[in-house]
């Protein structure tokens, strides 16, 4: 029973990781129908400058998150002008390519401002596990955990009672009669891919105490975040927080009752598999094809 | 009309300077190349070979080279893509005309261009880095042809010997965990490791692996321990191993912990800090601790050229006894590759910064130039790695010249 | 023509003489991978650029063509018999290339279901789980190490060293761009073209969609598969690291900058980004960064590729010279048609708590034109795509000639002799008109795929006779002079009227025309008239939904209201009329009386 408590506790904390940066793409899908691919380049970007402020320039983690986030903000409205913007008219699935181009040129620029080395982040709560009974977990791991509950309930509250939630909604449905409607579609858009960027930031910043800060810390990470909100549904955030809990826990029952090499395997199979049998994705809502 | 003829004239005849510029500089010139990860997770590796290539050669061109002639390093970044290493291998021999190798970074690339090596291209290359035993135990060997592939850094067999008598003969440990990388060279390690155990009438309590993308190693650490280890051997490099013992940190476990010689270097603590603390790990070459005159004079040199601290310090320093080894065979034979090749397996006596080799460093059977005699067992100890040295009362290290403390043989923990 | 032929010649006669020329085996090497890579590319092209399926995971069936002939021909090469003869290479090339094709159905079973994004991530799956099989099953693939000593290509007792192999893998190359030239110059090419543009009208055509995109995934995995066996006999070693998720993004980035959807267009993509790091060894540590700006110039300024902007200048001298011819007045023989008998039984049909429609029956006479009218949100849609296979009723039948239709899916019904138009035009982004005739000829199509490729007499007959008669049908709606113009340039009147001729080729017995006078002129609507009695006079039956009552009650021999998803009248124009419900139902209770 440790057992599985432990190896189900340590994935859930990882799976909150992936729901966060899943939490993104979906975001970003519902109101452009496109969305910034490489998405955990943008976590390796959160996590490469919270190295910096933190280790290299000794700066408190309260006031560093702030930090990473405003500048993600500011990055994600760039990126998304020249890089996403252009191509929303296409039609076609041309962003994906310019998405992942800004990703790759992420990743050299990293290395070739901090180097190629993994290098370490204090955890901001101090080294030593809490114990939960028998089953013990890093305090980073729960803030995490904690992270991800307030997004959930956030996200929630954003949708159903704020203003720019349901501008946000309005948008997602239908750009052109929102924009008739007096909402600034352009700027909904650009906001989207902004927060979005964000959040991921807030997800690199979680994350690197628990890993190394390096690079090439974000490639998987957003690939698996990326088939959490296809299996999830895309224009299902919630959901998609809660499939990223679930399919961390999966991950790590996985590697400890089998072993590690199958995980992903396993996983990616029955990635495919869910998107064979629902198509729109667990909680999404089949589109009928209006003829 | 005339504007034209004189650009062309002017175009010719700059042209011509450079060619014979160049030209005049080819005939003198001795190129040594070198292709292997400069970018990308593994290119900490690449550096250290390239760099550690270039002070050698600037020490042996500075006291005027080979018999006259300088030594040039040609250099390649094959993104530790096997694919690319072939390619570039093909151009430094076809193109570049190079008459010596330093080999790459990447067990998987020296096993994709070994065979290309001994059948077509005829250049011999001396790895510092890549264990994998096939590598120099290849085909050409097993036929009696000329093998042009020779070693310097720690290879797989011998490296998996030395990790399990280590642990079983001189530590006292009958159960020993696995805990290895499932990508390229942990294949290889793992399949030493469970060799040599049996051959010690042993089996592993428990055989487990991770994968690149792993971070947490929970159910791994906690299965082993369930199994009785008393100590994990590993093979892996200095990311996954940060991994492995921050998560043993966070589940409170103390089983001794034995890595192969990926973490030999300061990037291991700078990533895992004081997790580090009591991890053993195989090598040759250590640079902390007393070290010799010429170490201490190559540390010097890393430092002042570079700005910085090896991050693993036994492939730059491999490769600088590579580029001496060229030298003594060229200044032997001659300067042909096949001369080379012939030269490297007739030197008696080499006073190399990996160990004064009082025998021959390379013979025709033997093209590894260090065995399980010349491995030796380091521990983490407050950001150093020190050499583990064993007398009548058992391991101890050396913190410096005076101090001596010595290891409890169950924990790793200093007495 | 001439001129084509003779730089070809010439292109060939410089890349067969480029080893010969350098010397060494450095250039011979460089030019195999590029030409292996090409041909993965090709096969890439065929699916991502021209059906427009984008798949990320193309390595993996390099890799199941590569792994399977190392296996095999390793296996075998111990056995005298194949290592005097050498052909354990053939046997592995040919056994690589169909295991990569038969895996390609497994990935084209889920892919099918789903696109964009979610396309994407089915495909970056796939590429995943194979490869960290290739990695883990260790006892066969030898894990991360791979295999290596795969035995080198052997003709007979010749052993083929690089330069000599170069000369067959360029043959090879050649003979793949051949194929992908035939391909898609082809009915099936075109039809591919098609799907990228608008699945569900190619289904009304009655193609099999699913099946032609199954079709498209096994030919385009056949081809990366092919690629990996000749990588793997060339390299002698091959390891999980060459068939990654990145081989695969190289792979698709390859044909968007050489341009997709084009015949060179892959080549170029693999030549120049598999070229492009050899030549430039001081940017090693800026290789992201220049794959990144390639990505994005080639996005900005070159949309659609290298071979993009090539073609797209010389179709532009091409159209403008089509315009000039005047409409053709040749005498037009009409094909005789026996429209079918529609009998509409008790459909319902809701959308969770929606009722569209209850218990909703229509007669439709053979060779007659039936309208459907009533208020917005009547049902009327809604009962055209039921009676067309888009949607199935929840109840009810349809019957074809008193006997049950069973339909099933759109295909299915327009197999059966039912096709339809749409409210909103669904056509082939700019495919020429012609060619939008020529694909609703499929479902007549006698020849299949391999005709095609062999370029087969039966093949060129059948084209030329589907051309004629597709011409015949631009003649019948009067928009001949427009053969060869692309669809997104057309006047919306002429739109509408290539809908209706695209529909027409499939020589349907019932012809359903969902609003097709929404958005026309009434000059336009007049013209559609004239077409819609041309086509009863040929023994159509036509059931037609509309808003336009001067064009329903022109041409309508019968009239069928429906309002809130019931049928609240039926009868001949001239009383519908006057029918006080129907009155009611469209302005409202207080006109009735009026």
């Amino acid at each position: 029973m440790y057992f599985f408590l432990q190896i189900a506790l340590s994935g859930i904390a990882t799976g909150a990781i992936y729901g966060l940066i899943a939490v993104g793409y979906s975001l970003t899908f519902m109101t452009t129908k496109a969305l910034n691919f490489a998405l955990g380049m943008w976590v390796m970007l959160g996590g490469m400058l919270t190295y910096s402020l933190n280790v290299q320039y000794g700066i408190h983690p309260l006031i560093v998150l702030p930090v990473v986030m405003v500048a993600l903000f500011a990055l994600g409205l760039v990126a998304e002008r020249f890089s996403v913007y252009p191509f929303l008219r296409a039609g076609s699935d041309v962003w994906v390519m310019s998405t992942l181009a800004v990703g790759f040129l992420m990743i050299d620029l990293a290395e070739i401002i901090w180097g190629r080395n993994p290098t370490p982040v204090p955890p901001f709560f101090g080294k030593d596990p809490v114990y939960l009974g028998q089953v013990s977990i890093l305090p980073q791991q729960l803030l995490i955990i904690a992270a991800a509950c307030v997004t959930f309930v956030g996200l929630d509250f954003f949708y159903r009672r704020t203003l720019p939630g349901k501008a946000f909604r309005a948008v997602s449905h239908s750009g052109d009669v929102s924009s008739l409607m007096g909402i600034n579609t352009r700027r909904i858009e650009a906001l989207s891919y902004a927060v979005a960027a964000a959040l991921a930031g807030i997800a690199g910043f979680l994350v690197v105490p628990l890993t190394l800060a390096e690079p090439q810390m974000g490639t998987v990470l957003g690939l698996k975040a990326f088939a959490i909100a296809i299996i999830a549904g895309l224009a299902a955030p919630r959901g998609i927080l809660i499939c990223g809990l679930l399919y961390g826990a999966f991950e790590g029952l996985v590697s400890g009752y089998l072993y590690t090499g199958i995980r992903d395997i396993v996983g990616f199979t029955i990635m495919i598999v869910a998107l064979y049998a629902r198509p729109e994705g667990i909680f999404g809502r089949r589109q009928e094809e209006r003829a | 009309m005339s504007y034209w003829i004189r650009i062309t004239r002017l175009a010719a005849g700059v042209t011509v300077a450079s060619l014979a510029a160049i030209g005049s500089g080819i005939a003198q010139d001795v190129k040594l190349g070198f292709a292997g990860a400069l970018s990308g997770p593994a290119s900490f590796v690449g550096t250290e070979i390239k760099r550690g290539a270039e002070i050698a050669i600037d020490e042996i061109n500075a006291k005027g080279g080979v018999k006259g002639r300088k030594l040039v390093l040609i250099s390649r970044d094959d993104e530790h893509n096997p694919v690319k290493t072939v390619a570039q291998y093909r151009e430094l021999v076809e193109r570049e005309n190079v008459v010596g190798i330093i080999g790459a970074s990447n067990s998987a690339s020296m096993l994709a261009v070994a065979p290309i090596v001994n059948d077509t291209l005829k250049v011999p290359v001396i790895c510092p880095a890549t264990d994998a035993t096939e590598i120099t135990e290849n085909e050409a060997q097993k036929q009696g042809r000329d093998n042009y592939l020779f070693r310097v850094g720690m290879y797989g067999t011998g490296q998996g010997n030395f990790m399990v008598d280590t642990m079983v003969k001189k530590f006292g440990h009958k159960k020993v965990g696995l805990l290895t990388w499932t990508g390229g060279w942990g294949v290889t390690g793992r399949g030493e490791l469970q060799r040599r155990l049996k051959e010690n009438g042993l089996s592993p309590v428990a055989d487990e692996t991770f994968d690149n993308n792993d971070t947490d190693m929970t159910a791994q650490i906690i299965k082993l321990k369930n199994a009785g280890a008393e100590s994990i051997l590993n093979y892996a490099l200095v990311r996954e191993n940060t991994f492995v013992v921050k998560t043993k940190e966070k589940l409170s476990n103390n089983t001794p912990y034995v890595s192969a010689w990926g973490i030999a270097g300061p990037a291991f603590w700078k990533a895992a800090g004081d997790s580090a603390e009591g991890v053993l790990t195989s090598t040759t070459v250590t640079i902390d601790g007393p070290q010799s005159p010429e170490r201490k004079a190559f540390i010097d040199a890393y430092s002042k050229r570079y700005n910085e601290t090896m991050s693993a310090a036994v492939f730059a320093v491999g490769a600088y006894d590579a580029v001496y080894l060229f030298k003594a065979a060229m200044e032997k034979n001659g300067f042909t590759p096949a001369q080379i090749r012939a030269g490297l397996e007739d030197i008696p006596q080499f006073k190399g910064l990996i160990k004064n080799f009082t025998r021959p460093v390379f013979t025709k059977d033997r093209h590894n130039a260090v065995t399980e005699e010349d491995m030796i067992m380091a521990r983490w100890t407050n950001g150093k790695l020190l050499e583990v040295k064993f007398d009548s009362k058992g391991p101890y290290v050396e913190l410096d010249e005076n101090t001596k403390k010595y290891i409890d043989k169950s924990t790793m923990k200093l007495l | 023509m001439r001129d084509t032929r003779a730089l070809i010649l010439l292109i060939v006669t410089a890349l067969a003489a480029i080893p010969i020329i350098t010397g060494g085996t450095y250039y011979a090497f460089l030019g195999i991978i590029v030409f292996i890579y090409s041909i993965v590319a090709i096969g890439l092209n065929i699916l991502s650029g021209y059906a427009g399926q984008f798949s990320l995971g193309h390595a993996a069936f390099m890799a199941m063509g590569a792994y399977t002939t190392a296996l095999l021909t390793k296996a075998l090469a111990t056995i005298s018999f194949f290592a005097q003869t050498g052909l354990h290479i053939l046997l592995g090339v040919i056994c690589g290339t169909i295991v990569a094709a038969l895996s390609g159905i497994i990935l084209a079973v889920p892919a099918l279901r789903v696109r964009g994004p979610y396309l994407a991530m089915v495909t970056i799956a796939f590429g995943w789980v194979v490869w960290k099989i290739l990695q883990e099953w260790v006892s066969v693939t030898g894990g991360d190490l791979g295999i290596s000593s795969i035995p080198k290509p052997q003709i007979g007792v010749l052993r083929l060293e690089t330069r000599s192999f170069y000369y067959v893998v360029l043959a090879l190359f050649l003979a793949a761009l051949a194929l992908q030239v035939r391909l898609v110059r082809s009915q099936f090419g075109t039809r591919l073209r098609a799907v990228k543009y608008s699945e569900i009208a190619v289904a009304s055509v009655g193609i099999d969609v699913y099946r032609l995109k199954v079709i498209v995934f096994v030919i385009s995995a056949a081809f990366a598969g092919f690629g990996g066996t000749l990588f793997a006999h060339q390299q002698n070693y091959i390891s999980p690291d060459n068939f990654q998720f990145f081989s695969s993004v190289f792979f698709l980035l390859a044909v968007l900058f050489g341009g997709a959807g084009t015949i060179l267009g892959p080549v170029i993509g693999a030549g120049v980004l598999m070229l492009l790091p050899e030549m430039l060894h001081d940017f090693d540590k800026y290789r992201l960064i220049v794959y990144a700006c390639l990505i994005l110039l080639t996005l900005y300024f070159l949309p659609n590729g290298v071979m993009g902007l090539v073609t797209r200048r010389a179709k532009a001298q091409g159209a403008t010279d089509t315009q000039a011819s005047g409409d053709d007045q040749t005498a037009v023989v009409l094909p005789a048609v026996s429209g079918a008998e529609l009998q509409i039984e008790n459909v319902s049909r809701a959308f969770g708590g929606l009722i569209a429609l209850s218990d909703v029956s229509v007669r439709v006479a053979a060779g007659s034109i039936h309208a459907l009218i009533g208020p917005n949100g009547a049902g009327k849609t809604t009962l055209i795509n039921i009676v067309s296979g888009t949607y199935r009723a929840d109840s009810g039948r349809i019957n074809v000639d008193g006997a049950d239709a069973k339909i099933t899916s759109m295909h299915m019904a327009a197999r059966q002799g039912i096709v339809r138009t749409f409210q909103t035009l669904k056509l082939f982004g700019n495919m020429t008109v012609i060619e939008h005739v020529v694909v609703g000829k499929a479902r007549h199509s006698r020849v299949g795929l391999w005709d095609a490729l062999v370029n087969s007499r039966r093949g060129k007959e059948e084209d030329r006779r589907q051309l004629c008669e597709a011409k015949a049908l631009l003649r019948l709606l009067g928009i001949s002079h427009l053969e060869r113009t692309p669809a997104t340039a057309l006047a919306y009147g002429h739109r509408r009227l290539v809908e209706i001729a695209r529909a027409l080729a499939v020589e349907p017995r019932i012809l359903l025309l969902d609003e097709p006078a929404a958005g026309l002129v009434a000059e336009e609507i007049r013209a559609l008239a004239v077409v819609i009695r041309k086509l009863k006079s040929m023994g159509m039956t036509i059931l037609l939904v509309e808003h336009h009552m001067d064009l329903v009650l022109a041409v309508s021999d019968r009239i069928t209201v429906l309002d809130h998803g019931a049928v609240i009248a039926e009868g001949e124009p001239a009383d519908i009329r006057r029918n006080e419900r129907v009155i009611a139902a469209y302005l409202g209770p207080s006109h009735a009386a009026a």
